[in-house]
């Protein structure tokens, strides 16, 4: 039997290991493995915790008082949860360093999805032409993991850039101001899709309406923000969880892989860990190790293994992300209304923007603000905070923002090295934007203050926020799949073309990045190589 | 830092101005862990700042026109620093979130007709509140160098 050896349980990790496992493998999952904090009042809606809760501030802000924006901090419309800190906690034994790049990277059970917002955008064939797979292929991986998961949407406007795949459910009620924007859009649909080259449906996410195989429906606590304590939002934890009850499955969490060794014939043959309550150095004998700890640790993973065996290693170049642009707005037909707590947080719609080259497609997803922390917002209002304040309690319920995604291509000014300091090595990440990237953003944003607009909404001036490269946490490209065999790159099925037995499950190996949420791709494609993995 | 009581009694004018209703001991006490935390009072905190927060405190009929002052030419100062984090705490803890966030009646013609009255008394605060403090800042930033 052969011994597969996963390293991380995020969103690639846990969906390649539960294909293997439904296929008849035997699977090893090596872990960091940080634990989330239990759930709080788990049936109570916002409203109701902030009343039942014994210490509210604790837990919105933090113990101390971490999840405070004070004017001139830097950074978003909204502070990060404080319990959801230890998903983006860094550890001592990853050395990291960027140029360009605001990286994050995550140790926590389930990876960097546990903070995700749901968005499930499969990509289109169109977007695919870099990629040496079939797209059939990757469609048949999207239903799959739609199957497991839980993806609501529907089959609107937008499936002419994010297309229907098996088992797509219905999606969630819309919240009141989503409802107006979509049935503004049906008036408008004309000029948007002519003149603006813009389409409107309902986004896809990854969230049940209704109780399903054991996983319980959203019942619009307005928590999503907040980590949904019903687990209605789908995030990787949640497989592995259910992975742990398979005996085919083991989870060795508290380790730290620190390299794979390759015999002299260039062929995987252990995996390298500490053992982190002991300090001990441990070594597990594999036939296949499938790195899936994210593009980045990966990569220094990958560095470190090749150091290891041949004294060096190079640079991975092509290292991508995407770019995104905040966009507030705000529709003016919602003014002096009520804004509704309990409903489903995130993006209920998203928007797509057509460009001539059909790989330039610019996605936006539409959020409408509801239970967010509000003193980030109104302390920004340049006005004295009382005035602020009454403008914001007449304004909340008419707030949204569009986070504008553009693609990213490969390109060899950006990627990640090893830099040596004695016996350890720290990751070096170095990132340029294009020098199109100006022009590409003014053009955009321009069509969605446009398309806005068109929809009863204005975009107040100066507030679109271009968000640091890094932030999107889609980060890809490093190793890409190819169909040729030559070094640093990976086979059509991940496996690396410099150490025959290592495969890359995550997104190190794509050769391009379109506008979109890649997670629900991390697991399709993960799934597609593991059916490759566990038949060969 | 100002000790336990004075904090309580910023925190009791602080929370009226923005919420309408003082806050509770829970608030209060969030409010005094926040600066015992040290978030707070940062390391550039000047003289001028802290007698501006000790006037907000003792004369609540001031703290409108500070604010103006103080957003304009002091926004990460400590008077701006204490009311962002007084609101952040009120928000989290009922009924304060419900005061905070409930829009008040009238049409929405009527909101923007509000907003150009607040923008003017806003412009005037700003003017007043510039001629009284500036000859006091720079009268603390002399007492500094010295």
């Amino acid at each position: 039997m052969k011994r597969i050896v996963v390293v991380g349980s995020g969103a690639s990790g846990v969906h390649f290991a539960q294909t293997a496992l439904e296929l008849g493998a035997h699977v090893t999952m090596l872990d960091v493995g940080r634990v989330a904090p239990s759930p709080v009042l788990p049936d109570a809606s916002f409203a109701r915790f902030k009343r039942e809760h014994d210490d509210p501030a604790g837990y919105f802000l933090g113990k101390r008082f971490e999840g405070v924006l004070f004017p001139g901090a830097k950074g978003e419309y909204y502070g990060f949860p404080p319990h959801k800190g230890f998903i983006f906690a860094s550890h001592e034994r990853f050395s990291l360093r960027a140029q360009g790049f605001d990286p994050l990277h995550s140790f926590a059970r389930g990876g960097l999805a546990e903070a995700w917002t749901g968005g499930a955008f499969p990509f289109h064939e169109r977007e695919l032409t870099d990629f040496p797979i079939s797209a059939q292929e990757l469609h048949a991986s999207y239903g799959v993991v739609a199957g497991r998961i839980g993806i609501s949407g529907a089959a609107d406007d937008l499936a002419r850039f994010t297309p229907v795949h098996e088992n797509l459910s219905a999606p969630l009620a819309l919240d009141e101001h989503s409802r107006r924007l979509e049935e503004r859009y049906a008036r408008e649909r004309t000029r948007l899709n002519g003149e603006l080259r813009t389409w409107l449906g309902r986004t896809r996410a990854a969230v049940r309406a209704e109780d399903t195989a054991g996983r319980k429906g959203c019942t619009k606590l307005g928590r999503c923000l907040w980590s949904c304590p019903r687990e209605a939002l789908y995030t990787p934890s949640i497989t592995l969880r259910e992975l742990q009850h398979d005996e085919r499955f083991t989870y060795l969490d508290g380790r730290f892989v620190t390299r794979v060794e390759a015999d002299d014939a260039n062929r995987v043959r252990r995996v390298h860990v500490i053992e982190l309550a002991s300090g001990r150095a441990e070594a597990l004998d594999a036939d296949c190790v499938v790195l899936a700890a994210g593009t980045l640790a990966s990569g220094k993973l990958f560095l470190d293994s090749l150091r290891a065996h041949a004294g060096s290693a190079p640079v991975l170049r092509g290292l991508m992300d995407n770019r995104q642009v905040l966009v507030p707005f705000v529709n003016l037909a919602m003014l002096r209304r009520r804004y509704e707590p309990d409903s489903y947080q995130y993006h209920q719609l998203a928007l797509g923007i057509e460009r001539d080259d059909p790989r330039h497609y610019v996605h936006g997803l539409i959020t409408t603000l509801k239970t967010a922390l509000i003193h980030p917002i109104v302390q920004s209002v340049p006005l004295d905070l009382r005035s602020a304040l009454w403008i914001f309690r007449n304004a909340h319920a008419a707030l949204g923002i569009v986070n504008v995604n553009f693609h990213d291509e490969r390109r060899d000014e950006c990627g990640i090295e090893l830099e040596v300091h004695g016996d350890s090595t720290r990751l070096v990440v170095r990132y340029e934007p294009s020098r199109e990237e100006p022009e590409r953003m003014r053009t955009a944003l321009s069509t969605v203050r446009r398309a806005l607009w068109q929809l009863g909404c204005v975009v107040p001036p100066g507030m679109a926020h271009v968000r640091p490269m890094g932030a999107s946490v889609h980060y890809a490209g490093t190793l890409p799949m190819s169909a040729e065999r030559r070094a640093l790159t990976t086979s059509p099925v991940g496996e690396s073309h410099d150490i025959s037995g290592l495969y890359f499950a995550d997104g190190s190996t794509f050769p391009f990045l379109p506008a979109k949420n890649l997670t629900f791709t991390l697991m399709a494609n993960a799934d597609r190589i593991a059916r490759h993995v566990a038949r060969s | 830092m100002a000790d336990r009581a004075t904090l309580e009694r910023e925190c009791d004018v602080f929370a009226r101005y923005l919420a309408a209703s003082a806050g509770d001991s829970y608030v209060k006490a969030q409010y005094v862990a926040a600066h015992e935390a040290g978030v707070v009072e940062l390391a550039g905190t000047t003289a001028f700042q802290r007698r501006v927060v000790s006037l907000a405190s003792s004369a609540p009929w001031s703290l409108r026109a500070l604010d103006v002052h103080s957003r304009v030419f002091a926004n990460g100062g400590l008077l701006r620093r204490k009311l962002v984090l007084l609101l952040a705490i009120l928000e989290t803890r009922a009924p304060h979130d419900v005061e905070l966030d409930t829009p008040t009646a009238g049409s929405a013609a009527s909101m923007f007709v509000r907003m150009a009255w607040i923008g003017v008394v806003f412009a005037l605060l700003l003017v007043a509140s510039t001629v009284v403090l500036a000859p006091v800042a720079l009268l603390s930033r002399a007492g500094d160098s010295k």
